[in-house]
């Protein structure tokens, strides 16, 4: 009876369906409420939408923001929370206030400010998700604004260098990570045996830590020396999303936009001058044969 | 600060004990403070009487630029200063004095939790109103800011100041929502406090806790401070409990001092009007 939904998000890799905490936590609610959403993740078609990711939309709609969405989930009687006591709701908020102020600058900086987890993973992986000329603008967007958020609310005196706020941050996630766990205990979720609304946040938060493969992993290696909660993300991925994971790899994945991923990855990776102006003479040859095959003669 | 200088700070901490002339320093109280640094100030009043810590309060017009972070309020005590609640309750600690040892690990994971949940909601909602209110900003905040200081400088500065909290607001996406919005949020966090207080007298039930302290800082400002409209105190008078948390702490901690001139901050739940 209730009108058709569509979930808007990232995709996902390395066995997560999307890579994006935001959207993660959307998908985990709606598998744990039992919401039919569709997920529409986004690929390199100029339709899906871009700024303000994720986004629901039924019928007319459009919800953006995650705590927006369940609230809109709920009121259609998705409700994974309806077995709460209201100390227990009240401890949901706290400790998804707990996870945006400790975890959240931590994470970011892993996946959008640490320079060589941003060039060689972070990077290539959304440039190749979204179409060409904006590619090249809207990684850079996204990794200046997750620096500002950090520089803003977290770096005034007397922390005055990057690298001084950059190990606070570290500090404050790992005492976090580690609250989170005393927390979890040996319970199977945080709240008794049915996961709630807390769960898909700190699911939400945990997983890209915990799965995606970083070249600079020291949060990765606290998260790893807290056996409960990676057995708390590794229990949600096989029971709610093993439909999906196996899936999920997108089925179109041509040819052309692998070499343009490899060809990214290259340009990233190699800082040579003459390497870069040899990549790009190869790029324009292969540009113009492709023209050339395809435009049709304008001599009959 | 490294691990190491925040070692080294606390071994200094612990040498000495608590002296009798620790201050603390705040904005001037009648003319210039806001809501934010008032609730801050309070919490951290509350926390130091909790702990039976001796502490006057001097009220300067630059407290702001003296304080270490830039953020009031702040404490001297000794040849230390430390300026906000989280590192001022660290530094307590070392001299080893604690309110919250008598804690289990999960109780002091939701202490921690709950603390932030009054940051990142009271805290910034109060910022907003203070700061992206067209209305609040000029009526009241924009007087007040400046008020010690001569024209233009009163002017630059609260401008100066409101363009820094407009962009923190931005980054955290606070800068979206409306009024409305904000105080649906602080009704919520309001509700969640309610909630976790139930009918104890304290929130891990017989002590006091620095989260007492944090959320009798706050929910008293509110309450006591005359603002353009009376909608924020309203939604926190919503919840009796607490209200009765309040006046129970105001009563237990504030009460002897009111003979102290160097004002503890409203002592009596009169309205101070914060309306020029």
């Amino acid at each position: 009876m209730a009108a058709p939904m569509e979930l808007s998000c990232w995709g996902g890799d390395w066995g997560l369906p999307s890579l994006h905490p935001e959207s993660l936590t959307v998908m985990a609610y709606a598998k744990f409420s039992g919401a039919p959403l569709t997920v529409n993740t986004i690929n390199n078609s100029w339709r899906t939408p871009k700024g303000d990711v994720p986004v629901l939309i039924s019928e007319d709609i459009v919800i953006s923001q995650p705590a927006k969405i369940l609230n809109f989930l709920r009121k259609q009687k998705y409700n994974a929370d309806y077995e709460l006591s209201a100390k227990q709701g009240a401890d949901t908020l706290a400790y998804i206030a707990l996870l945006e102020e400790k975890l959240l600058p931590a994470l970011l900086h892993t996946f959008w400010v640490e320079a060589e987890n941003y060039c060689s993973v972070t990077k290539p992986w959304f440039a190749s998700r979204i179409p060409f000329p904006l590619s090249l603008y809207l990684p850079g967007k996204m990794s200046r604004e997750a620096l500002n958020r950090i520089l803003l609310t977290k770096g005034g005196p007397p922390l005055y260098s990057l690298s001084e706020v950059e190990a606070q941050i570290y500090r404050d996630a790992k005492e976090c990570l580690n609250l989170l766990s005393k927390r979890l205990g040996t319970s199977q979720f945080f709240f008794g045996n049915t996961p709630t609304t807390l769960d898909a946040f700190v699911f939400g938060f945990l997983a890209p830590v915990y799965k995606v493969c970083f070249p600079r992993v020291q949060l990765q290696e606290h998260l790893k020396q807290l056996p409960n909660l990676c057995r708390f993300c590794d229990d949600i991925l096989t029971c709610y999303f093993r439909l999906t994971v196996s899936g999920h790899s997108p089925s179109g994945q041509d040819t052309a936009d692998a070499n343009l991923q490899k060809l990214t990855q290259l340009v990233n990776k190699e800082s040579n001058l003459i390497e870069k102006i040899r990549l790009s003479l190869f790029l324009c040859r292969w540009m113009t044969t492709f023209v050339r095959v395809h435009s049709t003669p304008l001599e009959s | 600060m490294s691990l190491v200088a925040e070692a080294f700070m606390n071994q200094l901490a612990a040498a000495e004990p608590w002296p009798e002339n620790a201050a603390l320093y705040q904005q001037l109280k009648e003319d210039q403070i806001l809501l934010s640094d008032n609730a801050s100030s309070l919490a951290v009043q509350a926390f130091l009487q909790m702990c039976n810590l001796p502490v006057r309060v001097v009220c300067r017009a630059n407290a702001e630029y003296m304080s270490p972070s830039g953020k009031v309020p702040f404490i001297h005590v000794g040849n230390q200063v430390v300026s906000e609640l989280g590192p001022i309750v660290q530094f307590v600690k070392a001299k080893g004095h604690s309110l919250s040892d008598g804690l289990d690990e999960v109780q002091k994971a939701e202490m921690k939790a709950y603390m932030e949940l009054v940051n990142n909601m009271l805290l910034t909602a109060e910022l907003y109103l203070q700061w992206c209110d067209d209305v609040t900003v000029e009526e009241i905040t924009h007087p007040r800011y400046g008020s010690p200081y001569p024209w233009p400088l009163n002017r630059i500065l609260a401008y100066q100041k409101q363009w820094e909290i407009r962009r923190k607001m931005k980054a955290i996406g606070w800068a979206g929502k409306s009024l409305e919005q904000v105080l649906e949020d602080v009704d919520q966090c309001c509700q969640a406090l309610s909630q976790r207080l139930g009918t104890q007298p304290y929130f891990f039930n017989k002590q006091p806790t620095e989260l007492d302290a944090l959320v009798f800082g706050h929910l008293f400002t509110i309450l006591t401070t005359q603002l353009t409209t009376d909608e924020l105190s309203e939604k926190v008078k919503n919840y009796g409990n607490l209200t009765a948390f309040c006046r129970r702490i105001e009563q237990q901690y504030f009460e002897g001092h009111d003979k102290d001139n160097s004002g503890t901050a409203a002592p009596r739940s009169a309205k101070r009007s914060l309306l020029r």
